[in-house]
């Protein structure tokens, strides 16, 4: 870690899959004061990482020590019958192997937050294959960068600026040499950000896909629209990615949650695939929580899969739509959750969160959000990445380091910790 | 001006104020002003009779919920667009179509002006759906 006096250099901001690396923070005493290159949404999350904090563990609403909420917290799990565990996309490596190791020794449900953002995008993998590319190759050789349903100047403010209107090795002038199109069901504030901007009608993104496939095989298709975009400049469209030198298409839930789902996704791989038939294509998911990658990459080299498992029988065991989260609640099978640096009671529909407010819930969070709100027990976090270190995975698949730059509250202690107090108490429970 | 209702298809997604105030803390005022409202074109803020700022009801087949109304010039009519968050998600079922996604991005909703009804806040909200209502 570069340091000067209290300055900290080339920081990696744990917001968003982007997780920029090149942030410098000034640290103030116990405060941070100053964010330099960091996003609005960045600056938030550093200079305000102590507002809306969750301070000391409760239990039914009433401050406990960490040793109480956590004996209470070992009991919940300890008798439940269908634990189900979730979240892990906002915290690091170590703490979801923790969470698996939990999930494996009581025989629990462990899903993250992939399920209700790019979990099609896997099962779209699965079936087709990925053709990916390192963010850097972007940088220095795509002369055409292709969004889909992606709204980056929002969710990932830097993706353009830092990653995209860049030179690099082979693009000289990233205005001139490099083509940034965006295909959207409407305007959005990433329109103003690109060359090119095409207005497709709403759930139309598989027929729109298939189209452009069958024109880059030179099939001649006898229809005068597709998707509400004239043929004419679709095979337009067809010929400009034939004859791109390097292209990338990066994809967001606008693909991944409408009307398709993983078939959508397994329509764009293809596409891409295709596509390398002539040149040379990738493809690449705009992740949004900053670790939800490494989520689905630690699931993986611990289970087998990536999101959706179930240990019940001791071994895992993955089928989304049955063991991911939302249709888990919405059916009512679990007895208890354990929710871990995420927030369902925000974004899961209201019968999954009618459920959970039904249910035991045991919050492991840094801020107060709406799930601390209905949960039993609430165990404050530290911040990875700004009040402990860990790893993390960009979206593209890049493993990186947080460093911390200052201390967390008294008493409050990372993810990894409280659940290896979890798993260190269950195991003397379950002997 | 109108006080009827209009059918519209609401998607739902980021926006920075969302992601913005989500970082500083759920339970703020800046997280309600950033989730609670609903983006239309001008034509359906005009079918509906209403301003900038005033209370709409966003009524899908699972219930209804109270936002504010935000013109955005942007959106093609038939349109609207309610940042990702619990006031949208209070309106979405939960099939997913087996893939454990729900269909955040096209909900089939009516919209009807309320200028001057109240807009729940985010703690009542939980409080609500914590009573099962
Ligand atoms: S783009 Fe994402 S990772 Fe980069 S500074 Fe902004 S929030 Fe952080």
């Amino acid at each position: 870690m570069t340091e000067v006096g209290n300055t900290f250099k080339d920081i990696v901001c744990t917001f968003c899959g982007c997780l920029c690396d090149d942030i410098i923070i000034e640290v103030d005493g116990e405060k941070i004061v100053k964010n330099t290159n960091g996003c609005a949404i960045s600056k938030e999350r550093f200079v305000g990482h102590m507002e809306n904090r969750c301070l000391q563990p409760t239990v039914k609403g009433n401050p406990v020590t960490l040793e109480k909420a956590i004996q209470r917290a070992v009991e919940i799990i300890a008798s439940s019958k269908r634990l189900l565990i979730y979240g892990l996309s906002s915290t690091e490596n170590d703490a979801q192997r923790e969470a698996y190791r939990l999930a494996e020794i009581t025989g629990s449900v462990v899903d993250n937050t992939t399920s209700v953002c790019h979990g099609p995008t896997i099962l779209g993998a699965q079936e087709s294959g990925e053709t990916t590319a390192a963010l850097a190759e972007v940088r220095h050789r795509a002369d055409l960068v292709i969004y889909w349903g992606a709204n980056p100047a929002a969710a990932h403010p830097r993706h353009i600026p830092h990653y995209i209107r860049q030179p690099g090795e082979y693009i000289k002038d990233p205005k001139k040499d490099r083509q940034i199109w965006l295909v959207d069901v409407r305007e959005t504030t990433t329109t103003r950000m690109v060359d090119r901007f095409l207005k497709i009608n709403p759930a139309t993104d598989l027929e729109v896909i298939q189209t452009l496939r069958a024109l880059i095989r030179g099939t001649k298709l006898d229809v005068t629209e597709v998707g509400g975009i004239d043929i004419k400049e679709l095979e337009e469209i067809a010929t400009a990615m034939k004859t791109a030198k390097y292209g990338v298409l990066f994809f967001g839930l606008g693909l991944t949650q409408s009307w398709g789902r993983h078939r959508n996704i397994d329509a764009a791989i293809r596409l891409i695939q295709d596509l390398n038939a002539h040149t040379k294509w990738g493809l690449m998911p705009m992740r949004g929580h900053y670790n939800v990658s490494g989520a689905n990459k630690t699931s993986t080299w611990v289970t087998g899969y990536p999101y959706a498992i179930d240990f019940a029988r001791g071994y895992p065991r993955f089928s989304p739509g049955e063991y991911t989260a939302v249709d888990m609640l919405a059916r009512g099978e679990p007895d208890a959750m354990l929710n871990i640096a995420a927030d369902p009671v925000a974004h899961f529909p209201r019968a999954a969160v009618a459920h959970l407010a039904s249910i035991p819930v045991i919050n492991i969070d840094p801020k107060f959000n709406m799930t601390s709100q209905l949960a039993e027990v609430n165990i404050p976090a530290a911040i990875a990445g700004i009040e402990c270190d860990g790893a993390a995975t960009r979206m593209d698949g890049l493993p990186l380091y947080l460093k911390k730059v200052i201390d967390p509250p008294d008493g409050v202690i990372p993810d990894r910790d409280i659940l290896r107090m979890m798993i260190k108490s269950l195991e003397k429970v379950m002997k | 001006m109108s006080s009827g209702s209009v059918k519209v298809i609401v998607t739902s997604g980021r926006t920075l104020n969302q992601g913005r105030a989500m970082e500083k803390g759920k339970i703020t005022q800046d997280y309600e002003d950033a989730v609670a409202l609903c983006e239309m074109g001008s034509t359906t803020m005009e079918a509906l009779g209403i301003e900038n700022g005033d209370t709409v009801i966003v009524k899908t087949g699972l219930g209804k919920i109270n936002v504010k109304a935000k013109l955005n010039k942007n959106l093609p009519e038939g349109m609207a667009f309610i940042p990702c968050g619990p006031y949208f998600n209070y309106l979405l079922d939960s099939y997913t179509q087996c893939t454990g996604m729900p269909g955040f991005k096209s909900l089939e909703v009516t919209i009807t002006a309320a200028r001057g009804a109240k807009i729940q806040t985010v703690e009542e909200l939980t409080q609500k759906m914590k009573e099962g209502i």
